[in-house]
């Protein structure tokens, strides 16, 4: 019955394909010019709906994303082999946003009269567009397996210039204010980054940034660098920026354990929290027993020595397991590592934690104080900011041998198949044991920086939802490579930063992020070579092992 | 019109194809075999059969109907029954559960009768009936799988590799349940390492190799052929 | 040795509950191996479905016998449902992804729904109190005191926990899902739908889930998003230690551990506070000393 249904309807879409090259050009034409004409006509009756929609030739608010997103009708001219889809993810999202913006307007106004003639015009053009997209055949040439190599400097800026675009739509997404038009926003963003990637730019940048690795690390660096320069002595962004270096840090060293070595650990962030007990207790705040007052180098060593013992006791006896045990057990240590820091109170403060942890000194150098670096004043967080970004350097640094090195080859035979890496000789729990440990100490090791930047630890702040936050930015970024697990850091702090308005959302963005992620783009946003090749070999297998059914699913 | 018709199938993993473009036919009543080396395809080829594996290109008619887009049990359904390679009985259920599953495609009537006749076959799995079914030796594990094979009522039998791993002794008698089966006219597509003895039983043979059909003939004629004595019969 | 009776029975309650949510644990990760990570939050859902019915629905002339049987329908229902939503939705298209991919799915599912049910559900961010529908009394048996609520929920899980053997190991279907278990590819040869068996699976996981989202309602009001998280994971633990994909062990592991948990909180000095860590050293000690658990069978390999 509905087998039959579903027959009629590929038939007629078959038909209307057949007529869709001559047809889809003028389709999209015509959307153009309505989509074009319907956002420079007002799309509210009443005045002070978000985005000034009330006033016409004045394209603002979510009807900027509906034209940032119309050039993509162009693309019915270019007989690329997925401009289909491409074009379809973009109409459809564009059509997303004006129906949404729509039934926003109309809920703001108290009725769709209130929706002006602009949105239906728009609106129609949407349709349109769409249509020229579902009418067009699947033809035309396949993209380029590989593409030209261009100067090292010019591949490397595009990837620079990529980052830095995706950080500025963060800076910009941060300002919207309006939640309509944030949703509007978002709808726009995922169809066009849907759109972008059928035509092949995130693979394209991967490639780039596999060619030219030494080169853009050494540019964003530069940039990273140069930021506080930029900040006009204001410690807002840098506060955030020293958030996202402690964050990198620590999701760098959990790609250790679950980029390269393929281990999933649910309760990361409890090491971390143990570097920070111990910055509290035995550094400059000199809370612990001995009220000792350790240097502070002493500190990130120590904090990172715990840290790393109790993960290889924790790991030691569970890593012999199948890896989804130990998903369960380091998600259990780390809601024991909760409760016992709330309950044995002598020390660690219970439930309300340690707080007015002093900034950091090292010598007579206060990182609390502003410093002037050539007539340039930068703010007291500058100093945070770049005590991250050494601390990030190394552990990039360590991350980076470790992966070309014989223990990140036996990583990834683990990871692949552990059955197989044993037979090839490979002991494999030392190796994971090892992957496990140097997580360990890494999340130690920036723990010990966040209770100073933080001033404050408390049992609240190393729960379950922290370490998939953490996971989260390792997973958006990309599994098994650096600058993915900062970018994803870096988006991860700096959205809910902002985002007061979505911060009771946040959770549940992250959790439809996971799902979304592991759908469709497994392999994040920055992957590493060897993740792509393994996800989608992965695809290939599935078309032909997989039961019809799932296969379509 | 054949029971079973091939068409230029073709099969890959990931990248790499292992079956390039095999035809073949299966008229109803006869024993075909599919011979060649490990790596020739011939499992593939069956897997395809039987919906494990989806064909890039090609067809599979089964009495004039495609099959190569269905979904594994529906082709059960329509009278193709699988015994696999390595035999893959269910080790934790009793030989009589294993049969009874052999007929889960099949509703209610007559089962009970069928398993009987399996047990009158195969004595062995019979006095065997209440034991978990990975206890077996692995020539009962065979019969197990070709009788669970049989519950189906099939219309086509495929057999994979029944002899591999077994005693002589086993093999002999597997092989004689296949002459038997033939004789009760049942279509058989058996795939064969023990060249001699399936194409003394064949009547039509298939010789693959890497993915392609090298030779044809009816059994008798590739018994005789000289390329395939030396490749496949370990003569000089 | 009276509080010690007090306490084994008090975890025979408790143990009851962790079993029946257990089984969903079990079952599931027998078929497709998948740590279904929201199978707690499924649980919820359930209770939350059971809730909603009695508190927006039903007459309160209703006699409270009969709008207990609804509102354990409609929980169950409930949790069937989004059982099969979330196989079909999140995880099928997985099926043959790297193992990683599924469980951090499943990490996502868990929190997007207990988010949803925070952030969506009238007033959601507050505990409910879950309706009292069974008569309240208590029995004392030398010394030991059980409510009736106690004994209903401990002869519900039972019948519930004897429907689902007899349906597994005696139905057809029961068979084909034993036989997906062992070895998918072998159980399509033999005519198994294996698609339709994994979505059956998910949903007679949800059937006792949301059941038992009725009972934590009734021994441990109100109800809250956050109680499928910790019932998930001690429900988890239980089906490890009875040995996971063996759906006796994840009884055996149920009870076991809500009779350690409850003698722990007792004898364990400062045992209320660390009440829910107790499960997790059960869990270590386990995979430590015994990873297949009680019953499990050693560890098959996969061909």
């Amino acid at each position: 019955m509905t087998a039959a249904l579903l027959d009629r309807v590929a038939t007629s879409a078959e038909r209307l394909r057949s007529h869709g090259t001559r047809l889809s050009p003028s389709l999209a034409a015509a959307a153009f010019v309505l989509v074009v004409v319907g956002t420079n006509l007002p799309w509210a009756t009443f005045s002070g709906f978000p985005g000034l929609m009330s006033l016409a030739l004045y394209p603002a608010g979510s009807r900027i994303y509906v034209l940032a997103l119309a050039p993509a009708l162009a693309l019915v001219a270019v007989r690329f082999s997925r401009r289909r889809q491409a074009g379809l993810a973009a109409t459809l999202a564009l059509l997303a946003v004006v129906v949404q913006t729509i039934i926003a307007i109309a809920r703001d106004g108290g009725g769709l009269v209130n929706v002006s003639v602009g949105a239906w015009v728009t609106l129609l053009g949407a349709l349109l567009g769409v249509a020229a997209f579902v009418a067009l055949p699947d033809d035309g040439a396949p993209l380029p397996r590989s593409w030209p190599v261009l100067p090292a400097l010019v591949e490397a800026l595009a990837v620079v210039f990529a980052v830095a675009a995706s950080l500025a739509l963060l800076v910009y997404a941060l300002d919207v204010e309006a939640p309509s038009q944030f949703v509007g926003f978002l709808l726009a963003l995922g169809g066009g980054l849907v759109a972008l990637n059928r035509l092949g730019l995130f693979e394209w940048l991967g490639a780039l940034y596999a060619r030219r690795q030494a080169l853009t690390l050494v540019l964003m660096a530069a940039a990273a660098v140069t930021f506080p320069f930029t900040q006009g002595g204001s410690s807002y962004w840098l506060r955030v920026a020293a958030n996202v270096g402690v964050f990198a840090a620590a999701a760098i060293g959990l790609n250790v354990v679950v980029g390269l070595a393929g281990l999933l650990d649910l309760g990361y962030i409890a090491f971390f929290g143990v570097g920070a007990y111990v910055a509290a207790l035995y550094g400059n705040a000199g809370l612990g027993p001995s009220r000792g007052h350790l240097p502070f180098l002493a500190v990130i060593v120590l904090g990172a020595l715990v840290s790393g013992l109790v993960g290889v006791l924790i790991g030691a006896p569970t890593l012999r397991l199948r890896g989804d045990y130990l998903a369960i057990v380091t998600l259990g240590f780390g809601e024991i590592f909760h409760t016992l820091v709330n309950t044995y109170d002598a020390y660690t403060g219970g439930p309300n934690g340690l707080s007015n942890i002093p900034d950091l000194r090292q010598g007579s150098f206060d990182f609390g104080l502003p410093h002037t670096v050539f007539g340039v004043e930068l703010a007291g967080f500058a100093n945070y900011y770049y005590l991250e970004l050494v601390l990030v350097a190394l552990v990039m640094f360590v991350f980076a041998r470790l992966n070309a090195s014989r223990i990140g080859r036996a990583w990834v035979a683990i990871r692949e198949d552990e059955l197989a890496a044993s037979a090839m000789g490979i002991n494999t729990v030392s190796y994971k044991l090892l992957a496990f440990g140097i997580g360990a100490t890494l999340a130690g090791a920036s723990g010990t920086v966040q209770a100073h930047v933080a001033t404050q630890v408390s049992p609240d702040s190393f729960v379950f939802l922290q370490s998939v936050f953490l996971l989260a930015a390792v997973v958006l970024g990309g599994m098994g490579t650096v600058p993915g697990a900062v970018v994803g850091a870096a988006i991860l702090i700096a959205v809910p930063e902002k985002l007061r308005a979505f911060s009771d959302y946040r959770l549940l963005l992250f959790g439809l992020l996971l799902v979304i992620l592991m759908r469709f783009r497994p392999e994040g946003m920055i992957p590493s070579r060897r993740r792509q090749r393994e996800f989608h070999d992965a695809d290939g297998a599935d078309a032909l092992s997989a039961p019809p059914g799932s296969a379509v699913a | 019109m054949s029971l079973l018709e091939v068409r230029d199938l073709r099969v890959a993993y990931g990248a790499i194809e292992a079956i390039k473009g095999i035809s073949l036919d299966v008229e109803e009543g006869q024993v075909v075999t599919l011979i060649g080396t490990n790596g020739a395809g011939k499992t593939t080829t069956l897997r395809t059969l039987s919906g494990l594996l989806r064909p890039v290109a090609g067809q599979v008619l089964f009495d004039g109907a495609r099959l190569d887009k269905l979904k594994a049990h529906e082709i059960v359904a329509r009278g193709v029954a699988h015994a696999p390679e390595g035999r893959r009985i269910f080790p934790l259920m009793t030989v009589e559960e294993n049969l009874e599953l052999g007929a889960y495609s099949r509703k209610g009537e007559a089962i009970a009768q069928d398993v009987a006749e399996v047990f009158e076959r195969f004595p062995r799995l019979h006095e065997r009936r209440a034991q978990k079914a990975g206890t077996l030796s692995g020539g009962e594990q065979q019969m197990l799988a070709i009788g669970r094979a049989l519950m189906s009522r099939p219309r086509l039998l495929m057999l994979d590799e029944p002899s591999m791993g077994l005693s002589p002794i086993m093999i002999q008698l597997i092989f004689d349940t296949v002459a038997e089966l033939k004789a009760a006219g049942t279509t058989i597509l058996l795939v064969e390492q023990n060249a001699s003895a399936a194409l003394a039983l064949a009547d039509t043979g298939y010789v693959l190799e890497t993915g392609r059909v090298v030779l044809t003939g009816t059994g008798p004629d590739l018994l005789t052929d000289e390329n395939v004595r030396k490749a496949y019969l370990g003569e000089d | 040795m009276q509080q010690f009776f007090q306490q084994l029975s008090d975890g025979l309650v408790l143990g009851a509950l962790y079993a029946l949510i257990a089984l969903g644990y079990t079952m599931v990760y027998g078929i497709v191996q998948l740590i279904n990570f929201a199978h707690g939050e499924i649980f919820m859902v359930g209770a939350f479905g059971g809730y909603t019915l009695y508190h927006y629905v039903l007459p309160s002339s209703l006699p409270s016998g009969i709008a207990l049987l609804l509102v354990l329908l409609v929980a169950m229902l409930t949790s069937a449902l989004l059982a099969a939503f979330v196989e079909r939705v999140a995880y099928r298209p997985l099926r043959n992804a790297p193992r990683l991919a599924p469980l951090i799915t499943a990490i996502g599912v868990s929190i997007a729904l207990q988010e949803s049910i925070r952030l969506f559900y009238p007033n959601g961010s507050v505990g409910k109190p879950f309706p009292q529908l069974f008569p309240r009394g208590t029995v004392d048996l030398g010394g030991v005191t059980l409510t009736y609520v106690d004994l209903f929920v401990i002869s519900l899980a039972l019948v519930l926990m004897l429907t689902l053997r007899t349906f597994v190991f005696r139905s057809a279907t029961g068979r084909a899902m034993r036989a997906t278990a062992q070895d998918p590819d072998t159980a399509r040869l033999m005519g198994v739908d294996t698609d339709r068996i994994i979505v059956i699976t998910f949903v007679l996981g949800g059937l006792l889930a949301g059941a038992a989202g009725v009972l934590q309602g009734m021994i441990a009001s109100p109800i809250d998003f956050k109680i499928g998280f910790i019932a998930g994971l001690k429900a988890f633990t239980a089906a490890v230690l009875g040995g996971i994909g063996n759906i006796t062990g994840a009884v055996l592991g149920g009870f076991t551990l809500g009779i350690v948990e409850a003698l722990a909180t007792q004898y364990v000095p400062n045992g209320s506070a660390l009440k829910d860590s107790f499960a997790f050293v059960v869990l270590v000690l386990v995979l430590v000393f015994r990873p297949t658990g009680l019953l499990g069978e050693s560890v098959r390999s996969r061909a």
